[in-house]
C-alpha cells in the first residue's frame, strides 16, 4: 500500500519538468547576489539600452538593470507563495483537523463557513482591502491567505475523518490517547503527502495573484516585483524594449507558476491511486 | 378510490417540497453568509483608518473636488456621524435602495456608471464560461478516453503549458503578436467609433474586438475544466456500468458520451461555480490589457484615480454577480442531478 511519493512525482515526465523549473528558479532567487553585479534599484547606464555583455537584458526607462531586477523579482514571488502557502496550510489544518475531530455544532458551523469563504473571490478583496490599507508584503500574504485556506481544510477535514476510522488511531485511542496526540503522532504524519500537494496548489495560486495584484500597481512600492515590471513595461510597447523588458519577464512568471503546475500535477496523480499508472510502482 | 388519489398526490407535493429545502438549506444560506462577509468587509475596512469617516470612505484627493453641500449630503445619507452601528443599518438600507454613494471622478452615483460598464464585462465573461467549459469538456472527455495515446500527451501538455501563462500575460503575447506584429485585430476597445454600424456589421465589428480577450480567457481557463474533466472520465470509464455497455455491444462514441461523459458533466458543472470567481477575476485583468470598456477598466481608472466609492461598488456588484452565478448553478446541478433532489 506504501507508495513512494517522491520517487512517482520524480520520475514521471510532468514531475520531472516542474522539480526542474522550481528548483532554478529557487536557486536564481537564493543566488541573486552572485549571478549579478548591479543592485535592483541602482541606475547602471543609459536607459532603454539593448541586451550587451554589461546589460544582459539591457535597462528599463532609468536605466536599471532588468535582469538584476528579475532575479531579484523572483525572491518577491517566492516569498509570497511560499508565505501564502504555510500560512493558509496552518489555517486548513486548524480548522480541517479540530472540525473532523469535534464533530457537531462547531463542525457544521465551520464547513458552513467554509462554504461562503470559497465562493469569495480573493483577488478582488485584496484590491479593495490593499487599496484602502497600505500595501506592503506582510498584508498581502495575511489578506492572501485569508481566502484561500478553505479549499485546503475541505481537503483536509475529509481526509482526517477517514484517517480517524483507521485502526492504528482506533488503537492509539483505546490506550487512551488524547486529541492532540493523535492529532500530531498519527494523523498530521498520515496527512502528509496532501498537505504538500495543497503547499503547492496554494503556492501557484499566490504567485499568480501577486503578479497580478502587482500588474494593478497593488504592492508594495519599495520592493522589485514581476507583475510591476510588466505593468510598467507595458506603457513602452511602442518602443521596441518590450522584446527584453515584457516578454523576458513575463515567460519568467509563466515559468514559475508552470513549474508549480507541473509538480503539483504529478502529486495529483501519484496521490489518487486510480490515476496512477500501474506500470509506475508494479515494480516496486 | 379517494386513498388513490392522496398516496398521488403527496410524494408531489413532498418533492416540491423538497427541491426546495435543498436549494434553502444548502445553498442560499451559504450565499447570505458569503454576501454579508463582503458587506462587512466592505463597510468596516473604510472605517477602521483613521480620521473622520467621510475622508476615509472618500479619501482627501475626492474631498478637496467636492462642495461642502456634497459633503453635508453624504455625511448625512449615510448617516456618518453616528454611531458605527447607525452607520452599518443606513449602509445597508441604502445598499437595498441600489444607493452604492457618488463616485467624484464622475461626479455621478456609482451605480450609474456601473451599469455603463458591467454588459461589456457579462458579455466576455459569460462567452468566456461557455466556451472554455464546453471546449474543455470536449478535448477532456476525447483526452480522457485516449489515455496515455499520442493525442491525449499532447493536449495535456500543450493545455497544461498554456495555464501556467497568467491571463493578462496571454492577452499581452496575443495582443503583441496579432493585434501590433500582424494588424488583424484592434488594439483597444469594443466597437469601433462613430462607425455607424447597424445590424449585422454591428455584430460583426463587436466579435472583431471580442475575439482576442476571449480568446486569452479561454485558452487560460479551458485547463480546469479540461484537467477536471479528463481525470474524472478516466475513473468513469473503469466503473462496472461501461463494461456492461461494451459488452451489449454499444458503439464507441456513445459509450463516450451518453455513458461516461453524461455522469462526468457533474463535477464539471460543480467546478464550472467555483471557476466563475477565477474568470471574474481574469477578466479584470485582461479588459485591462486590451482596454475594453468593462468593470476591469473601470476598476483600474478608480484605482489609479484614487475613487474609493467607485472601487467598492465595482467588487461588491461583481460579488453579487459571482454569487448569483453560482446560485443558479446550484439550480441547475440538482436538475442534472437527480440524487441531489432525491436524497436529502
Amino acid at each position: 500500500m506504501h507508495v513512494n511519493y517522491w520517487r512517482e512525482v520524480h520520475t514521471t515526465g510532468p514531475g520531472r519538468i516542474g522539480l526542474g523549473l522550481l528548483i532554478l528558479v529557487v536557486t536564481a532567487a537564493v543566488l541573486a547576489p552572485l549571478l549579478t553585479g548591479y543592485q535592483p534599484a541602482a541606475y547602471t547606464g543609459a536607459p532603454f539600452m539593448a541586451p550587451s555583455a554589461q546589460h544582459w537584458l539591457g535597462t528599463n526607462d532609468v536605466g536599471q538593470d532588468i535582469w538584476t531586477r528579475l532575479l531579484y523579482g523572483a525572491r518577491t514571488s517566492l516569498a509570497v507563495g511560499g508565505g501564502v502557502a504555510l500560512l493558509s496550510l496552518c489555517l486548513s489544518i486548524l480548522v480541517g483537523c479540530s472540525s473532523a475531530l469535534l464533530g457537531g455544532l462547531y463542525d457544521r458551523l465551520m464547513m458552513r463557513l467554509v462554504d461562503a469563504l470559497i465562493v469569495i473571490p480573493p483577488v478582488i478583496v485584496a484590491i479593495l482591502a490593499a487599496a484602502y490599507l497600505r500595501p506592503n508584503t506582510v498584508l498581502l500574504i495575511v489578506l492572501l491567505s485569508l481566502f484561500l485556506w478553505p479549499g485546503g481544510a475541505r481537503v483536509v477535514r475529509a481526509q482526517t475523518l477517514s484517517l480517524k476510522e483507521r485502526m492504528p488511531v482506533y488503537a492509539a485511542r483505546t490506550f487512551g490517547a488524547g486529541r492532540l496526540h493523535l492529532l500530531f503522532n498519527h494523523i498530521i504524519p498520515d496527512l502528509g503527502p496532501i498537505l504538500i500537494a495543497l503547499i503547492i496548489q496554494d503556492a501557484r495560486r499566490a504567485v499568480f495573484m501577486e503578479a497580478g495584484l502587482s500588474f494593478l500597481g497593488i504592492c508594495d512600492p519599495t520592493v522589485v516585483s514581476w507583475g510591476k515590471m510588466m505593468q510598467h513595461a507595458l506603457k513602452f510597447v511602442y518602443l521596441d524594449v518590450w522584446r527584453w523588458w515584457l516578454l523576458p519577464t513575463g515567460f519568467t512568471l509563466s515559468l514559475t507558476v508552470m513549474g508549480f503546475t507541473f509538480t503539483g500535477f504529478a502529486l495529483e496523480t501519484a496521490l489518487n491511486p486510480r490515476l496512477r499508472k500501474e506500470a509506475g510502482h508494479a515494480d516496486n | 378510490m379517494q386513498e388513490c388519489v392522496q398516496t398521488r398526490h403527496v410524494p408531489i407535493r413532498n418533492k416540491v417540497f423538497k427541491k426546495a429545502s435543498v436549494l434553502n438549506k444548502a445553498s442560499i444560506i451559504n450565499y447570505v453568509v458569503a454576501l454579508l462577509i463582503i458587506l462587512t468587509m466592505n463597510f468596516f475596512i473604510p472605517r477602521l483608518m483613521p480620521g473622520d469617516p467621510l475622508q476615509a470612505i472618500y479619501g482627501n484627493e475626492a474631498l478637496l473636488v467636492m462642495t461642502p453641500e456634497l459633503q453635508e449630503e453624504l455625511t448625512h445619507r449615510f448617516s456618518l456621524d453616528r454611531p458605527l452601528g447607525e452607520q452599518y443599518a443606513s449602509y445597508l438600507l441604502s445598499l437595498c435602495r441600489g444607493d452604492l454613494g457618488h463616485s467624484y471622478y464622475y461626479n455621478a452615483p456609482v451605480l450609474k456608471v456601473i451599469s455603463g460598464f458591467l454588459p461589456w464585462t457579462l458579455l466576455l465573461t459569460g462567452l468566456a464560461l461557455v466556451i472554455s467549459t464546453l471546449v474543455g469538456f470536449f478535448l477532456g472527455v476525447e483526452s480522457g478516453s485516449r489515455r496515455g495515446r499520442p493525442l491525449d500527451q499532447v493536449l495535456l501538455g500543450s493545455i497544461m503549458l498554456f495555464s501556467g501563462f497568467p491571463d493578462f500575460f496571454m492577452g499581452i503575447m496575443l495582443l503583441l503578436f496579432f493585434g501590433v506584429f500582424l494588424s488583424l485585430v484592434p488594439l483597444s476597445g469594443a466597437l469601433t467609433p462613430y462607425a455607424g454600424h447597424s445590424g449585422l456589421m454591428l455584430v460583426a465589428d463587436l466579435l472583431h474586438h471580442l475575439a482576442l480577450p476571449l480568446a486569452a480567457l479561454v485558452l487560460v481557463r479551458l485547463t480546469a475544466t479540461y484537467l477536471l474533466t479528463r481525470s474524472t472520465m478516466i475513473t468513469t470509464l473503469g466503473e462496472a456500468f461501461i463494461l456492461t455497455a461494451k459488452a451489449k455491444g454499444c458503439p464507441e462514441r456513445i459509450i463516450r458520451y451518453r455513458h461516461a461523459g453524461r455522469n462526468t458533466l457533474l463535477p464539471v458543472v460543480t467546478a464550472a461555480g467555483l471557476q466563475f470567481a477565477h474568470l471574474v477575476t481574469g477578466t479584470l485583468f485582461v479588459e485591462i490589457v486590451f482596454s475594453y470598456p468593462g468593470l476591469g477598466s473601470l476598476l483600474y481608472k478608480s484605482l489609479l484615480t484614487r475613487d474609493y466609492p467607485l472601487m467598492a461598488g465595482i467588487l461588491l456588484v461583481l460579488t453579487v454577480v459571482v454569487l448569483t452565478i453560482n446560485l443558479l448553478l446550484d439550480v441547475f446541478y440538482s436538475k442534472l442531478d437527480p440524487r441531489v433532489a432525491k436524497c436529502t
